[in-house]
């Protein structure tokens, strides 16, 4: 029963959702300049149509440095709600647990993973 | 049958409120921003519609609904409008688990000001606060455009860094109060007599710089950086879709983001708390309003410290945020869900 209020408030944000996706095609003038939809680069023609395939390699180890941590703290959410009721045995438990965490994390620094906008020889 | 209808009715009535927050409230809020910058610089702001530029918002709306819809030719249609939907609707879906006061009677009916009391509200937020990362890279990404590419990337390596990071700040709040639902943390701040952010001074300060972080407010607005990326991710869009992402990122998320910090370290509808003691009310007078009163005071005051915040400091570097985030951040929430760990038996006892 709580989560029908979720789902109906779902529904009705995705309503508006659309509602903002399509209310410029209905409102707004139409008018066919030749260069209007050119991707925006400060008048200069496009050296490269598509722009996909030009960014920082970097991001992906930002992207795998998140998968790592991000889950260890769907793991801490329950331990946290019942952590009165565990007594001692959940505090070394999680200690032990952040130990090996952080000795991920300063892994991922020695390895230099958290330099990540430099390229290797520049350090 | 009758019950079900009430439960219809009262549901409805909170969707509205929030969408009137969301929308209503959402678009007056540029008109404050504009304000507040204006009077730090000591300019007057919008003055021109309406009595002290009241009307503004309005103005703007009504000119971002006439513009033209344009698509940048080499995009991605499909994924384009997709990032709207995923910008607008997981940032306002928070607002379901914020709780605005205390349960109140109306005709007889017991009314909780939250939409929907779940046992894992927190765990919701931190989930629809995750989904916020696909519509940035999205945008860039079916823009197909340099600036907007450039901006969303940054935008997106930011927020899956700040994720983390507020995620483990949110840990020790949560260690004190034993449970998920935001209305009980809020109750169980008030049992205790305490306002967590006394135990929780570094949680919070982490929480505060996270919150900046992921909804690109200075000094970490890199992605926006409107000296040399013009505005990221949001180039190529025009019209009302290029209103929603700024309405969403700095507006709903700041709101929703202010009030998860007023309900874990605030004290969410409570009033002004002397550790340990009890709690002291100077809007005794308003009655059984004041609770909300104080809670819309709190994420306010909030408000206006992050918008005091856009005025006072420079940008930082992408990789300085970064590394701030994995480097200090990180190890100092580690630290603190250890310390507050140690600490809680000895505050349930």
């Amino acid at each position: 029963m709580e989560y029908m209020a979720l789902l109906i408030f779902f529904g009705l944000m995705l309503a508006i959702a659309f509602v903002f996706v399509f209310v410029n095609t209905l409102l707004g003038p139409k008018s066919s300049e030749a260069l209007q939809d050119y991707p925006y680069e400060c008048g200069v023609p496009l050296y490269d149509k598509s722009a996909q395939s030009t960014f920082h390699q970097g991001y992906y180890l930002l992207g795998l440095l998140l998968l790592l941590f991000d889950i260890e703290a769907a793991f801490l959410f329950p331990w946290a709600v019942v952590y009165r009721y565990l007594g001692i045995f959940g505090f070394i438990e999680i200690f032990l647990f952040l130990l090996i965490l952080t000795y991920g994390l300063l892994y991922a620094w020695r390895r230099g993973a958290l330099n990540w906008q430099f390229e290797e020889e520049s350090l | 049958m009758e019950g079900l209808v009430i439960w219809l009715i009262v549901t409805f009535v909170k969707i509205l409120v929030i969408l009137g927050i969301v929308l209503g409230v959402g678009a007056y809020l540029t008109l404050v921003e504009r304000k507040v910058a204006a009077h730090i610089q000591r300019r007057p702001g919008p003055m021109v519609v309406g009595w002290h530029g009241l009307l503004q918002p309005l103005a703007d709306g009504l000119k971002l609904l006439t513009k033209e819809d344009l698509f940048p030719r080499y995009g991605n249609r499909f994924l384009y409008n997709l990032a709207l939907v995923l910008a607008l609707v997981p940032a306002t879906l928070v607002f379901a688990v914020i709780p605005f006061g205390p349960e109140f009677e109306v005709f007889g009916v017991k009314v909780k000001p939250i939409l929907t009391d779940v046992n894992i509200g927190l765990l919701l937020v931190f989930a629809l606060g995750s989904m916020a990362v696909f519509a940035i890279a999205l945008a860039g990404w079916a823009s197909n455009s340099k600036y907007a590419l450039i901006g969303s990337m940054r935008k997106a390596g930011i927020v899956i860094s700040y994720e983390v990071v507020i995620t483990f700040a949110a840990m020790g709040p949560l260690i004190l109060a034993g449970t998920l639902s935001t209305y009980h943390i809020v109750q169980s701040q008030i049992e205790q007599g305490l306002w967590y952010v006394w135990l929780q001074p570094i949680a919070f300060v982490v929480y505060m710089f996270a919150m900046l972080a992921e909804t690109g407010r200075v000094p970490f607005d890199i992605q926006e950086a409107e000296a040399e990326l013009v505005t990221g991710f949001t180039v190529e869009y025009g019209g009302m879709k290029f209103g929603l992402f700024p309405l969403v990122e700095w507006y709903i998320e700041v709101l929703s983001l202010s009030a998860i910090a007023v309900v874990l370290f605030l004290g969410g509808w409570s009033p002004i708390n002397i550790p340990f003691l009890g709690f002291v009310d100077p809007l005794f007078f308003l009655g059984p309003l004041s609770p909300f009163i104080w809670f819309i005071l709190k994420v306010s005051l909030l408000f206006l410290f992050v918008l005091w915040l856009h005025w006072t400091l420079p940008r930082y570097r992408i990789d300085q945020i970064t590394e701030t985030a994995w480097k200090v951040m990180l190890p100092l929430t580690l630290l603190n869900i250890l310390l507050t760990a140690i600490l809680a038996p000895i505050l349930w006892r």
